[in-house]
């Protein structure tokens, strides 16, 4: 079986995100770049799947991603991948949710799969719009929030989760499954995996090699950015030390109905 | 694009509040740009709840109760909105910004090559272009977009964002007729439903969260429960209590979780780390209580309690039913 894995980097999640108020942009330095989280349950997923299935089951990663990110790609083929792609090409920058689901698609395509499994959001952008026109491109049935694949061999199964609980799918692949945390703790890299990450292959998927006649970059978005500004500052507000559970209600209870929230 | 469509996201008749909140806004929207407001309904029960809409200032309601939307995993539903949206014309097509909503955004996009503006929380006019104002980065920036190069504009719009009023309704239902040469093959086997009882936590105006603190699952239910009812609320979790498996993870809140912009948020033994900070700093009034005055949250909320919440929630559950009665 093979199974493509998409890949984005993003600013770490756990570093505070502030935007710099003369230029208008996200303030990127001391902040690393990382693997989005929600792609390396996506990973995660996709090991398993090889770690039961084994054989001929291969798991590929991709990425839109300038040549920079090489280093982070590499660290989803030390977890356990077995070759990484990378669409880097300028051609790229400031490309929007709308050409990387097509570039994403296109590229899929020329590696070919039986199954795309996908994070469920990326971290900085959280429009969560990417599998689902992925699944659109390659023509494919698109299953968002999986929880739990419950199996792949001959039809696919899977849980996806719902806003109230879950619902029990099942059809035919080729497909494409987006996942939520809930397929497990990605894996550590172990050293053997570190050590052998160094030999597997990166291939670089330039533009011109995806035979796409869409344009990318700004140029080509279907969404522009006129403005982006810091929110209203959260101070920090009231405290206070009741002497009992009492007295600390009776002073919620008063600062709700002085706010009229009772 | 000039008129609008909403997307109507219910099960079995069953709707959330959003619903309202769309079909409200909608009629802003399509004045604005000179256009019409449509809504389409879609599955068991849509006939009824448009009716329920039809209370609304809408222009026209559109309706299938087609078996294949409940049978069959989203394509049904992707392929009604297309043919309508195709029919109405260029237009802005508005959906919640839930789990089901974002699916639905995704694929009509990919289906009429248009952008999406997600997670919206205000619109603005220039002339008759709609710019959307949405939060990014976990609230860290607010951006403003507009659509270009596109027909379509598809936008994901955050519960509680607007207002829902009812009145000013005239809209016809109007019968869809389904789309043609289309087959199915994801089934869907079984739904199953964690947490029936809970109100849609993005749109709760109220919620009630717990976290690490609490120690266990009981507390969910027998503290936090009683004041989030009190209050007509609903209760929250953090992820290290999802991950705990104390609650189902459609409760979780923050970065990996749900992002909410209740009136009133309360946080029992939450410390306020930056995962969930950012699923929950946009609501209007953060109170936290919590035994240790050094935690995070204390820097962001409105009002701090340096106390026990095993002591402190009780006590105002109490105060809020007293008050409750009173009223009654």
């Amino acid at each position: 079986m093979k199974i493509v894995v998409t890949v984005k980097l993003v600013p770490d999640p756990n570093a505070e995100k502030r935007i710099d108020s003369s230029t208008k942009r996200l303030v990127r330095s001391g902040v690393e770049t990382v693997l989005n989280p929600y792609d390396e349950y996506a990973l995660e997923a996709a090991l398993q799947l090889k770690d039961k299935l084994g054989g001929e089951t291969t798991v590929s990663v991709l990425s839109m991603v300038p040549e920079s990110g090489k280093e982070t790609v590499r660290k989803a083929l030390a977890m356990g991948a077995d070759q990484a792609f990378m669409l880097s090409d300028a051609a790229f920058e400031g490309t929007d949710v709308w050409g990387t689901a097509h570039a994403l698609a296109a590229a899929i395509k020329k590696i070919g799969f039986d199954l795309v499994i996908c994070g469920s959001l990326s971290d900085d952008g959280a429009s969560g719009a990417v599998p689902g026109a992925i699944a659109e491109h390659l023509g494919v049935p698109g299953l968002t929030n999986v929880r739990h694949i419950e199996s792949v061999e001959g039809s696919l199964k899977v849980q996806c989760e719902t806003d109230s609980g879950y619902q029990v799918v099942s059809g035919p692949l080729p497909a494409l499954v987006s996942v939520t945390m809930a397929v497990g703790e990605p894996r550590y890299p172990s050293l053997k995996g570190i050590m052998g990450a160094k030999k597997k292959p990166i291939t670089l998927m330039p533009l011109a090699e995806l035979g796409v006649s869409q344009s990318f970059g700004a140029a080509g978005a279907k969404m522009e950015l006129l403005e982006i500004a810091a929110p209203p500052v959260r101070g920090k507000g009231q405290v206070i030390k009741p002497e009992d559970g009492a007295q600390g209600a009776k002073a919620i209870f008063d600062f709700l109905k002085e706010r009229k929230l009772v | 694009m000039q008129n609008v469509i909403v997307f109507v996201e219910q099960k079995a008749g069953q709707t959330r509040k959003v619903t309202f909140e769309l079909a409200t806004e909608a009629r802003k929207v399509a004045d604005a740009l000179g256009g019409k407001a449509h809504a389409i309904v879609l599955g068991a029960g849509a006939p009824a709840l448009a009716e329920q809409l039809q209370k609304y200032p809408l222009d026209a309601i559109h309706v299938s109760d087609d078996a294949d939307v409940d049978a069959f995993l989203i394509d049904p539903q992707i392929d009604y909105l297309e043919a309508l949206a195709k029919s109405v014309g260029p237009s802005l097509v508005l959906m919640p910004h839930t789990m089901h909503g974002r699916d639905v955004a995704s694929r009509i996009a990919a289906r009429l090559e248009s952008g999406v503006a997600a997670d919206v929380t205000a619109f603005k006019f220039e002339g008759a272009k709609v710019q959307c104002v949405a939060p990014k980065l976990g609230g860290a920036a607010i951006t403003t977009c507009v659509f270009k190069n596109t027909e379509y504009g598809i936008v994901t719009v955050r519960p509680n964002a607007f207002a829902a009023q009812a009145g000013g309704g005239s809209a016809q239902i109007d019968q869809l007729s389904k789309p043609a040469g289309k087959t199915y093959a994801m089934k869907i086997e079984a739904l199953i439903e964690e947490a029936s009882a809970e109100m849609g936590l993005e749109e709760a105006p109220v919620i009630v969260s717990g976290g690490r603190g609490l120690g266990g699952p009981e507390p969910f239910t027998t503290l936090l429960r009683p004041l989030a009812d009190a209050l007509g609320g609903a209760v929250g979790a953090t992820r290290a209590a999802a991950d705990a498996g104390w609650v189902p993870y459609s409760m979780q809140i923050g970065q990996t979780g749900k992002t909410v912009s209740p009136q009133l948020y309360i946080a029992a033994g939450i410390s306020g780390a930056i995962q969930h900070k950012v699923g929950m700093r946009t609501a209007g009034t953060i109170i936290a209580i919590n035994k240790d005055e050094g935690v995070p949250i204390a820097e962001f909320s409105d009002l701090f309690v340096v106390g026990d919440a095993f002591q402190v929630v009780p006590e105002l559950t109490k105060l809020v039913c007293a008050a409750k009665s009173a009223h009654a």
